[in-house]
Order: C-alpha cells, then structure tokens, then sequence
C-alpha cells in the first residue's frame, strides 16, 4: 500500500533528497523486510530479523523517509 | 553511542523542529494512508466511512479531515460486545499480535481489550522515547518503575523506551511501597516514573521510613503519568520538594497504547503534542466545531502508528487547552496543551448552580502542604440541597494545625468556586484510600437517575 517510494523517488515524504545516511537506513529496512517474510529460516533467524526489522521501520518511519505498515512483522 | 548524538536535546530533530507548513503537509500524507488503510482493512472503520460518505480520496486537504466521523468509546465497546473479544475494528487476525492489554478501568465502564503488534509495541515505545529524551532522559540513567506491569498499559512502553534508550531499567513489580523506596535508594535510581499521587505517597512513606529522598537518593528527575495532577503546579512543587529532581509530565491513552504529549526539559507550563505521530484536534465538545487557541475544548486524536487498530478522529473526552508552541523556547513545533490534560469533559459535577472539577479541588487541596490525603463526597441533602464535601486527612503530627487549615482551605476553595460553600472535614491517619494507579478521589453518591 506505499504510494510514496523513497527509493524510487529518491526522496524523503516531505520532498528532501535522500542523504547516504538515509539511503543507508532505507536498505537496511528493506533487506530486514525481505527476510521478515521468508518462513524457510530458522526460528532463531526468523525472531530476530523481525526485531530488528521493526526497530529499523521505527527510524524510517520517524525520519519520514517511509508510510507504511511492514505486514511481516 | 557519540558525544554528538546524546548532546542533542530531540529524539527526532527533523521532525520535532520541522515548520509548521512541512509539518502539516506531513501529517497529511500519513492522513491519507491511515484513511486508506482504515478503509480497506478495518470493517469497523469502513461502515463509519461509508455512513458519513467519505472514500479515502477525499481526503486531499488536512481540513478534510473534518469530513470524517467522529469514533467514540460507546461504538468501540458495542462493537467489543457485538463480535467478542475484539471487535473487526481490528486490521489483523489477533493470532498476529504480540501485547493484549485492557483499558483501566476507572470510569467503571467495561474495559476496553486492545492488541498490538510487534511493530505497533515497537513504536509505542518510541512515542515514549520522545517524551522520556525530551525531560532529559540519557542511557546513562537508572530509571526505576513503580508500577504493578498488570493488563493495564500504564508505564509498560515507557519500560521498553528505557530499555531501548540504553538505561539501567527497574521494574518493581508485587513490591510493597517501603520496598521500592528502599530499591530507589540502594539501586541510586535516578528517575523514577509513577502516578504524581503515588509519587506522593512514595515520598510520604519514605519520611515515614526515615529516608530523606533529597540527601539519601540520588533522583533527578520524576515523570509521571496517568493523572491531570501531573500538570498541577502545587502537585509538582510537592513531588520536586520529596525528591529532590525536577517533575515532568507525561499523558498517553490505552486507546493509542502509548503517550502523545509531554513535558520538554523548559518545561514551559504544559507539555508538547507529539505531532508528527498524531493530529490533535480541540473541538468544542457539543458543536464539534474547532475551538481557537487559548480555549479549552475535548481532545480528538488521530494516530499513525498504531498498525492493529487506526484510530481515526477518537473523540476521548479529555478537556485541553491548546497554544502555540511559540509559547516554549525548546525549539519543537510541536503545540503545547496548557497545563496538560485539564481533566475530563464529563467529570464536572454541577453543585448548587456551579460547576465544580476535581482537578480544580485538587490544584486548592495541595497548596497545603499538610495534607497528606483528601477525598471529594457529593451528596443530596433531603432529596434536594447538593453538598460538597472534602475529606482531609493530615500528615502526622499535624493536628495542631486544623482549625486554621480547615478555615482557610473552606476560603480558598470557595473562592476558586464563585463562593460556593464546601464542608472541609478532618479524617483520622490511614481512613482515607491509598492508590497506586489512577487515584479515585470522587465520590458522588447522589441518586442517579
């Protein structure tokens, strides 16, 4: 459902261009995503990928880089 | 982490500093997703929508949001009622959550049930980071809880902010009172977070103890939540002279699962509104209409994070008055609720003609600092005359002091009350009820017809 693609756009929800620490953050969200939804790992894996995942939604979300519900959380 | 990174005074410098006209076009893009994810996930919201006519590409301007119906608490506990246990305000199976907690139950009501996700409890624990980072909190802090970490919300996301900011974390738990004074000081806790009034009775307790919380502990700051005392300034003198540190304010809801406003560090007379993670709107509670600055009016809340339940124009009966956030020099845009939450829309009681809020009986009551306790009792004389009565209970050793007391607290709550006459009586040590949550302090044994 993300009308805004930060990554496509290259900017952020309020029309800044993305700095490389945004761009940064941004990649490593998107990896943990992709890994969130995968059901072939390990529990281990699995568990904490999502933390992880969710803590790096919180700074995209915060710094309005992304408007989203992740969905594999 | 940086000398750079704990220097600053925001957890979020770009968006709590951000001009209002980016923060409103901010807000109306997390609008338009809310309103669209609400419309397709949630059968709740998708009836309220479609009986008041809106589709979610309506909503184009930040004022469309006035196009949208108001959710109450009524229709969310009918629907709980309707389709047990949750309701399909709900925008995923319950199996996907990871918290279940219920509202407080203090206005008596059924409580409320509310889930959240892994990334919902996530970022319910950031809206406290903002609050807790902004008083001043740091990863070198030992924050300690008083908190009973029960099915109620309470300080729960307040604990994993703490965890997440990097501070020695304690949670107290079953502890008695004397227990968690006695951790306070041996652990050298340097915040700890509780109700202003069991932050009260914490510091009683300790001189009961023989503990001087200023000299013997190491507190430099008190936050607290889950009562409007915590915006009363006599309430904060009295915490801040028991502890030592300075007192800040916090408000949240179960209904949001976390916090939206708090006290910055300046503390410039009511804490700031978190708003790029929520829009607040002050209505005037019987029109709907919006009401300017500087009046007091009923909180309505829309909120962006909250992944498993939207809440979307949540009319939540609280009575704030909103002013600018030029009022502060901290440097967030974000508005201020003067004198924070200012009580509850519904809990003034009309006695002989006047009108009467506890938190305005409360604001007189703790000027004196010799009570250690009170209570509100409204009855009706002979089927017709109203009485108000305020139970005072001293602290120990104070007796002495009651006939003056008793005569000017009749004064002073009279004159706060347009002359209204309130009987002010004496209680013994230990009559009155103690609270650790959310305090009861009304009584209104009228017959309610």
């Amino acid at each position: 459902m993300t009308k805004h693609d930060a990554t496509t756009t290259g900017r952020d929800l309020l029309g800044n261009a993305l700095s490389a620490d945004d761009k940064e953050l941004l990649d490593l969200y998107a990896r943990l995503k992709n890994l969130s939804a995968r059901n072939d790992l390990p529990p281990v894996a699995i568990a904490n990928v999502k933390q992880a995942m969710v803590m790096l939604w919180n700074a995209c979300n915060d710094l309005a880089l992304i408007c989203e519900e992740p969905g594999c959380d | 982490m940086t000398a750079t990174t704990t220097a600053t005074a925001y957890w979020n410098p770009k968006t709590e500093t951000l001009p209002k006209s980016q923060l409103r076009a901010l807000q109306l893009h997390k609008l338009q997703r809310l309103v669209e994810r609400a419309w397709h996930t949630s059968p709740f919201h998708r009836r309220l929508l479609d009986r008041a006519k809106v589709s979610p590409e309506q909503i184009r301007t930040l004022d469309d949001i006035r196009r949208l119906p108001f959710m109450t608490r009524e229709d969310w506990m009918a629907n709980q009622s309707d389709k047990p246990l949750f309701g399909d305000l709900i925008t995923r199976p319950p199996g996907d959550a990871i918290r279940y907690h219920l509202t407080s139950g203090t206005s008596g009501r059924q409580p409320l049930r509310v889930l959240d996700s892994r990334k919902d409890w996530s970022w319910i624990a950031d809206m406290w980071c903002y609050g807790f980072w902004g008083f001043g909190i740091r990863p070198s802090d030992t924050v300690f809880f008083a908190f009973s970490y029960g099915s109620f919300i309470g300080f729960w996301g307040a604990h994993y902010c703490c965890e997440k900011l990097g501070c020695l974390t304690l949670a107290s738990g079953n502890m008695t009172t004397e227990q968690r004074v006695k951790q306070i000081v041996e652990m050298g806790a340097t915040v700890v977070c509780a109700t202003p009034t069991y932050a009260l009775r914490m510091g009683q307790t300790a001189e009961k103890m023989g503990i001087d919380l200023r000299k013997d502990g190491k507190v430099r700051r008190v936050i607290v939540s889950g009562e409007p005392a915590g915006s009363i300034p006599a309430v904060k003198k009295m915490i801040e002279e028991m502890w030592g540190g300075k007192c800040g304010d916090t408000a949240g809801m179960t209904e949001i699962g976390t916090i939206m406003i708090f006290e910055c560090d300046h503390q410039p007379g009511g804490p700031h509104i978190i708003e790029d993670h929520f829009i607040e709107e002050v209505l005037d509670p019987d029109t709907g209409e919006p009401v300017p600055y500087g009046e007091r009016g009923e909180r309505v809340v829309t909120s962006f994070g909250r992944g498993f339940i939207p809440l979307l124009r949540y009319r939540t009966k609280d009575l704030v008055c909103k002013v600018p956030h030029t009022r502060c020099s901290c440097g967030r845009t974000g508005d201020i609720y003067e004198g924070g939450i200012l009580g509850r829309v519904d809990d003034m009681k009309l006695i002989r003609g006047t009108n009467v809020y506890p938190r305005a009986v409360e604001a007189v009551v703790r000027e004196h600092s010799e009570v250690e306790e009170f209570q509100i009792v409204i009855t009706r004389m002979d089927n017709v005359q109203d009485e108000i009565t305020v139970k005072i209970e001293l602290k120990p050793d104070l007796q002495d002091v009651w006939p003056r007391l008793q005569a000017k607290l009749g004064k002073d709550l009279a004159d706060a009350h347009e002359g209204l006459r309130f009987n002010v009586e004496l209680c013994k040590q230990g009559e009155l009820p103690r609270f650790e949550l959310k305090a009861k302090r009304l009584q209104d044994l009228r017959p309610q017809y």
